[in-house]
């Protein structure tokens, strides 16, 4: 029995052995399966889980760039930044947001109110956008701020910069202004995401907005499960806006803008014919643009418009007008080129001219008898060029007008340019879906029906005709290390471009030219100039001695270069509904052109020789 | 003279006793702790608290519990078996009527103010019972049917108890200890194989009489990564940190994943993932290594011993530690559905640990009295 028991009992122990064996063998199989599922994990699929954690933890803040400067010719500054320093608490870095703003009031003074109202947004907003606590903070603040950093978690430091326009109203249409940003498309630049950042709306702003923005910091910042910021990890800084430095003589605009403000609406454009530089842009009413940063409120935006004389406009390159009689050295140069023409043809005027039994009269009623192209010009004959327009065609008027600048926009750096019109038979075809009139010929020959110019043009035109070469005006100095290019030629014969600008010579300085109101008071250097009254109504054109309404009156043109036997400036001015080209727009020229050679540079050389070597022209930027 | 048992050489002073302890096994229960104390450590930031520092005292505590244990009478265990099965089962059955509900789950009792969960009594209980009810049912009748019946629902008991809890992994838990102590004890085999065919015939058709929303629920429990953001996401985060620890890992106090709380639990049922994550693969092996080595060691225990009783009641300490640390490293890394299982001797928690050094003490008591013979009956 007990035997029995004994031998009972070493079988149980040796099953348990066998079996503890197994069990034993088991579990060490089990942990190599375990074993197994982590070498998969952690050694094959490791690549794959390292980014997503990193995804997890990592979070990207953008920081803002601080906008380039924009300069006069001079280095004057017309926009740039107030720089300041400003405190911002970031609260999930915080902690207890509620003690950290009563430390730092003890730096800063806030009060009890405006702390309540911080600590109220801070429960609000994201716990991770920093909010704006204390702004232009003295070196001494930021000194403190710095030094007590432990005991103030998330109080940051940052720079802060309000756009700031320097010369407000005197060249608010070409430095425009910066808003914000209205869209942000995917593949824009991430930056234009971030809350409160100002982009270029109009003027240079917006046309060199790419160059001025500059590029964005990041910082990262390490966050946990709930997205709160921990640390930080890494900062790029942010890469400061270029600096665009324009063409503009700050202090001629400036007097150009106080001679201009003595009409209604005025504007007029001054290019330097050897560089292509716009010297002056001026377009009245002007505006300031800081004004417009700041914020503008309902209440000031309909007094803008209520006033009707478009301020936010830059007539110089939105304006559109009809460029009258400047427009007839175009005419006159593609009639003697084809040579339908030549300079001693002569043609009479009897106060108009008829076609297909349509009567279209010259603005001299008594007619100006047999003019050549040198007195058509002087005296403005308008029969003279309805002849000329008739036999050269509008073709070859349309392709002389593209040649000297008309019906296109420059790469200027400014946005918003109007191309206008330089009307051809496709084009109306193209705009009316109606073939062109004959009569539309002549119209267009004295710089009347479809066309449609803008000053700019008008003063590139003049350039052009003054140099013949092919001037593009630029409104932004070139960054440093362009290569310099050279406008070429336009190709005219220089008989015939000499005989033009003898009859703008003659139109400012000899007896019977309608520019003499142009003159200058001690009659040098010569001024070489072409009048142009462009009617905008029929009313106009039925003058009948009643005093028009303003809005009927014709636009007063004045187009001129100066001095007349060396350019060195060409000047467009548009005087609205300012009547006569030579009575309202001679005066005002003779101003500008005073202004501007009272501030011509003496040091630098003039345009050598008009036909002679090429002018060095510095490079446009691209 | 003492009945129950037979009188071989019974070490009767403390400190013979002492000398028979198992003092490798203390030695790695102690360098698992010090794994523990040191994630924990790192969980926090590089800070001794709220964890470390706690888990290290409770450590300390329960190992002064382990020796004492040790220095009982093995009897005293053999007496206690069937009384602490009965009051842990009758403790389940009271926690669904006036139990404490956290989590969705209703675990917890609270008697005079110290809450506890029967549970874990019954996981020290049930080895107890089952040692208790096959030493004296000897060697001959194992394989009986009837008495192969009896330990089934002893078993049966408090795993239905806590399903419907409901805690899945407890109730595993207690059906492998259960099932593998019976095998251990030697019943036939023929049993197993037959339990393994018939659970094979009848899983289609449980499984045909489930409704959708029950199969979509088994569907997401077997893969998780079906419902990323919700059931899945624990078990996601703990991928991406196992993942991003590679090889290497990246460094003590460097785990992301844990230091930003994108792991859950992170000081709790998903230690192993902080660990892993900070010392990569290198230290998980090593890790496992260590575990393995103390299965083997305690199982190793069971050999020496005379009594069928100590063996199971060994074995059954070994296997609870087994289970504790395989469900929990097979959950972290994906193999199993998240059970709420803590790391044995690392994870933070006072329960867990409780229970299993006591499971300790009492394999260690059984250990201690190796030579003792056991009366049947």
């Amino acid at each position: 029995m007990f035997g029995n028991q004994a031998d009972d009992d070493d079988e149980q122990r040796r099953r348990f052995s066998r079996r503890a064996l197994l069990v034993g063998f088991g579990q060490t199989a089990a942990f190599g399966a375990l074993a197994t599922k982590l070498f998969q994990l952690q050694v094959l699929e490791a690549t794959r889980y390292a980014p997503l954690a990193d995804e997890n933890r990592i979070n990207v803040q953008l920081v803002a760039p601080v906008r380039g400067r924009i300069l006069d010719r001079y280095g004057e500054v017309l926009a740039g930044n107030d720089e300041g320093y400003r405190a911002v608490l970031i609260p999930s870095l915080a902690g207890n947001v509620a003690h950290v703003l009563e430390r730092f009031s003890k730096i800063v003074p806030i009060s009890i109110e405006e702390r309540e109202r911080f600590i109220a947004r801070a429960r609000r907003q994201q716990p991770n956008l920093p909010l704006i606590i204390a702004t232009d903070l003295d070196f001494e603040q930021i000194a403190s701020v710095n030094l007590m950093a432990p005991q103030l978690p998330g109080v940051q430091i940052e720079m802060s910069a309000a756009r700031k326009y320097l010369a407000g109203d005197t060249v608010g249409h070409v430095v425009g202004h910066v808003g914000s940003v209205d869209r942000v498309g995917i593949d824009d630049d991430p930056v234009l995401r971030l809350p409160g950042l100002k982009i270029g709306r109009s003027g240079v702003e917006r046309g060199m907005d790419e160059r001025l923005r500059g590029r964005s910091g990041t910082i990262k910042h390490e966050v946990d499960a709930r997205g709160r910021i921990v640390r930080t990890l890494s900062q790029t800084e942010p890469v400061r806006g270029d600096d665009v430095a324009l063409t503009i003589d700050t202090q001629l605009q400036r007097a150009c803008v106080a001679r201009l403000s003595r009409e209604r609406r005025a504007s007029a454009v001054a290019i330097d014919v050897t560089t292509g530089d716009v010297v002056m842009m001026v377009s009245v009413p002007t505006h300031d643009p800081g004004a417009l940063v700041k914020g503008v409120t309902m209440r000031a935006w309909e007094k803008l418009r209520e006033q009707g004389n478009d301020p936010m406009v830059n007539r110089a390159i939105r304006g559109l007008y009809p460029p009258g009689s400047t427009f007839k050295m175009v005419t006159a140069l593609a009639a003697l080129e084809a040579g339908v023409i030549n300079l001693t043809t002569k043609i009479t005027c009897e106060g108009q001219t008829e076609l297909a039994s349509q009567i279209f009269r010259c603005w001299k009623r008594t007619g100006h008898g047999a003019c050549d192209v040198h007195r058509a010009m002087r005296e403005s004959c308008d029969c003279f060029f309805y002849e000329a327009a008739h036999k050269v065609g509008i073709e070859a008027i349309a392709a002389m007008g593209h040649r000297l600048g008309f019906g296109q926009t420059y790469d200027t750096g400014l946005a918003h340019q109007k191309a206008g019109v330089m009307p051809n038979p496709a084009w109306k075809r193209g705009r009316f879906n109606k073939s062109w009139l004959g009569g539309e010929t002549l119209l267009a020959g004295i710089g009347q029906g479809y066309v449609l110019t803008t000053p700019l043009q008008l003063a590139v035109m003049t350039a052009r005709i003054a140099t013949g070469r092919v001037i593009i005006p630029q409104l932004v100095r070139p960054e440093a290390g362009m290569v310099p290019a050279s406008f070429g030629m336009l190709g005219l014969k220089p008989q015939l471009i000499d005989a033009i600008r003898r009859g703008m010579t003659a139109v400012v300085n000899e007896d019977g030219g309608t520019g003499g109101n142009a003159r200058l008071d001690d009659g040098q250097p010569l001024v070489a100039g072409k009048t142009g009254t462009s009617q905008v109504s029929r009313a106009s054109a039925d003058r009948n001695g009643v005093e028009l309404s303003w809005a009927q009156r014709d636009h007063a043109l004045f187009v001129a270069y100066v001095p007349a036997n060396k350019p060195r400036y060409a000047i467009s001015v548009v005087v609205e509904h300012g009547g006569g080209g030579g009575a309202t727009a001679g005066p005002v020229m003779k101003d500008l052109i005073t202004e501007v050679l009272a501030r011509d540079p003496a040091v630098r050389p003039a345009f050598p020789d008009m036909s002679g070597s090429a002018p060095v022209h510095r490079a446009r930027q691209g | 003279m003492n009945r129950a048992f037979g009188s071989f050489s019974v070490p009767q002073t403390i400190g013979a006793k002492l000398m028979r302890i198992h003092w490798p096994v203390a030695a790695l229960l102690c360098l698992l702790a010090g794994i523990g104390v040191s994630a924990l450590y790192s969980v926090a930031g590089g800070s001794y608290s709220p964890w470390a520092e706690r888990h290290a005292l409770r450590f300390i505590i329960t190992l002064g519990l382990v020796i004492a244990i040790a220095l009982t009478p093995l009897r005293v265990w053999l007496w206690l078996a069937v009384p602490a099965y009965g009051l842990a089962l009758g403790l389940l059955v009271l926690v669904p009527l006036v139990g404490t509900e956290a989590l969705g789950a209703k675990r917890w009792l609270s008697l005079g103010g110290v809450t506890f969960q029967p549970a874990e009594l019954m996981k020290v209980a049930l080895v107890l019972m089952l040692a208790r009810y096959y030493q004296w049912l000897g060697a001959r009748r194992v394989s009986r049917p009837h008495w192969v019946l009896l330990p089934l629902l002893l078993i049966a008991a408090p795993v239905v108890l806590t399903l419907k809890q409901p805690d899945l992994g407890t109730a595993v838990l207690f059906a492998v200890v259960g099932l593998s102590l019976m095998f251990l004890a030697g019943i036939s085999i023929l049993y197993f194989i037959g339990g393994g065919v018939l659970c094979v015939l009848l899983a289609p058709l449980i499984w045909q009489r489930l409704h959708d929303y029950q199969r979509r629920r088994i569907e997401i429990f077997l893969d998780p990564e079906k419902d990323p953001l919700g059931a899945g996401y624990h078990i996601t985060q703990s991928k991406i940190a196992l993942g991003s620890g590679g090889a290497s890992g990246k460094g003590f106090l460097q785990g992301t994943q844990s230091q930003l709380n994108f792991l859950p639990e992170k000081h709790t049922d998903f230690i192993f993932t902080t660990f892993a994550e900070e010392w990569g693969f290198a230290g998980a092996i090593g890790l496992l290594g260590l575990y393995v080595v103390l299965f083997l060691l305690v199982l190793s225990m069971a050999f020496s011993c005379r009594s069928q009783f100590a063996r199971l009641i060994i074995a059954g300490a070994g296997l609870i530690l087994f289970l504790y640390a395989f469900i929990n490293v097979a959950m972290v890394s994906g193999l199993v559905p998240v059970v709420g299982v803590p790391l044995p001797l690392v994870s933070y928690g006072g329960t867990s640990m409780t229970t299993i050094m006591i499971a300790l003490g009492v394999a260690m008591c059984a250990f201690v009295n190796r030579s003792q013979g056991v009366r049947r009956g």
